[in-house]
């Protein structure tokens, strides 16, 4: 018999969504998230083998595994997992499920929430933040509370979906992927322009009582704006192809626009 | 220049507490400089100033991720920090930005020693695991969230109110062209994090969109940045359409050959 009598009802599905927040609760680079990852779903499990202490330390030890993904978007997971261990599923099955799904999860967990969202939604937020508007701020938590009641969408799809479609989730959500990838890029583009200041204070004198200005009257001529996306893409240069590490380009661009400014130039 | 006083101090803590937690779990992201600076404004009695540097800070920062267990330089510290240094020193908020990354970096390492140092727990949780020991597991993550939020706390009244004397001695004999300097280096500082988040965006097919935010953005003059957000939205869409259309074409070429 492979039916369990038990089942999760939508109240503990609930509660499931709520409890995945706790995945990074004990965080370390050993196993990444695997204890608040067990802790989160430790009392549907209980639930599940009914008090029986010792599958219920089997399950635990299986999910202390490591895993590392998309904080947000892990209630999918747990609810996928959780309908796998309620079916009693194979103890191996449910772990090579868990293994398969973590990665592809985190890219795009990732890829929409801290890639595509934040940007957006950091970029609308600080443009009335630094003008001085409490919409700022409150644009942007309200935001974030709508992201975490999403937690709730995941949770019941996975749960719902049990191990089912997964390659069909897949392929759908490659096309939203792409296009949440498109509005992001278009964004930061315009964060570029808005964002990153670099201005040249280098006049040239030409006759006396007459100089021009480097920047006023050459460089926003050729296109306003021009040295900072220059500076952007040498930044993505440097990080992407000679792996420079971010706290590295702080410091030089700090160290950099010190001395150019003590120069003059800047 | 300003004080900050006690009372103030322990409400920064207490509120970095709650932030530290909110930071180590990534629930609603009240640890991002934005939410930070208007928090550390309004306990400051300064709002106006706290919403100011949350604008600058959070665009800073915006490409600081900690995405895949690694660990960008502190959002919390720099946003506190670069709001209680522009309250007490009268600097503009863009220069503190660069006053507050030392402290920005300090929390970064120390939250990097708590990532290495709580891999020593797993070796306690594995034990209770065997012994199905619900509770135990239970105090095990509540242990390690609590350390994380109580740093926190200790970490940021130390940085604001012990530390403000000489912080203040400190800025007050930078010499006038450090201080432009830093300045200038704060517009230019978000270009590190625009990098980054280009370096996981920017696959080949997507420059032409980057391009199209950029100019429209460079050559119009907007209040927020929302018309940019809707254009995207309005290329996002038309690119998930025209996609999906070419799936449907192709699976019917498909089916024709066979035919």
């Amino acid at each position: 018999m492979k039916a369990s009598n038990i089942s999760l009802d939508k109240k503990d599905l609930r509660n499931l969504a709520i409890r995945s927040a706790l995945l990074q609760s004990s965080f370390n680079f050993e196993r990444m998230q695997a204890g608040g990852w067990t802790w989160a779903m430790l009392p549907f499990l209980n639930k599940i083998y009914g008090g029986n202490k010792e599958k219920l330390a089997r399950a635990m030890q299986d999910n202390l595994e490591f895993i590392n993904t998309n904080p947000t978007t892990v209630g999918f997971l747990m609810g996928m997992v959780l309908s796998l261990e309620e079916n009693q599923e194979d103890r191996s099955t449910i772990n090579n499920i868990k293994v398969a799904l973590f990665g592809p999860l985190a890219g795009i967990g990732d890829a929409l929430f801290w890639f595509t969202f934040l940007p957006i939604i950091a970029g609308i937020s600080a443009s009335f933040a630094s003008q001085g508007s409490v919409i700022g701020p409150i644009l942007f938590f309200s935001a974030y509370v709508c992201v975490f009641l999403s937690r709730l969408l995941w949770t019941n799809l996975g749960y719902s979906l049990g191990a089912k479609a997964i390659s069909k989730i897949r392929e759908n959500t490659q096309a939203i992927a792409k296009a949440a990838s498109v509005m992001g890029v278009t964004v930061i583009g315009g964060l570029i322009s808005w964002y990153v200041n670099i201005s040249v204070a280098t006049t040239i004198p030409i006759t006396e009582g007459h100089e021009i200005s480097l920047q006023a009257d050459f460089l926003d001529k050729i296109m306003p704006k021009l040295l900072p996306v220059a500076y952007t893409f040498l930044m993505y240069y440097l990080l992407k192809k000679k792996n420079v590490k971010p706290t590295t380009l702080i410091l030089v661009t700090f160290i950099g626009a010190i001395a150019l400014s003590y120069l003059g130039i800047l | 220049m300003q004080d900050i006083t006690l009372v103030q101090g322990i409400m920064l803590s207490i509120m970095a507490m709650v932030i530290g937690f909110d930071f180590w779990i990534e629930a609603l992201f009240i640890f991002r400089p934005i939410i930070v600076c208007t928090l550390t404004g309004l306990i400051l009695g300064d709002l106006q100033l706290g919403l100011i540097a949350g604008g600058l800070t959070e665009l800073a920062f915006a490409g600081l991720t900690p995405v895949g267990g690694t660990q960008p330089p502190n959002p919390v510290l720099a946003g506190v920090m670069t709001t209680v240094i522009a309250y007490t020193t009268n600097v503009e908020p863009v220069v503190a930005i660069g006053l507050a990354l030392p402290f920005s970096f300090l929390m970064q390492y120390i939250i990097l020693f708590y990532y290495s140092t709580f891999s020593v727990f797993m070796a306690k949780a594995d034990k209770l695991a065997k012994n199905a020991d619900m509770s135990g597991f239970a105090k095990l993550n509540l242990l390690t969230i609590f350390i994380v939020g109580l740093t926190y706390g200790v970490v940021v009244f130390l940085c604001t109110y012990i530390a403000q004397e000489p912080m203040k001695l400190l800025v007050e004999n930078f010499p006038p062209a450090l201080v432009h300097g830093l300045g200038i280096a704060g517009g230019i500082l978000p270009a590190v994090g625009f990098g980054l988040l280009l370096k996981v965006m920017l696959k080949g097919n997507m420059i032409p969109f980057l391009i199209a935010g950029f100019l429209y953005a460079t050559y119009n003059t907007f209040a927020n940045l929302l018309p940019v957000a809707l254009l995207g939205a309005a290329l996002a869409i038309f690119v998930y359409t025209n996609d999906k259309q070419k799936v449907a074409v192709s699976t019917g070429g498909h089916v024709n050959e066979g035919i």
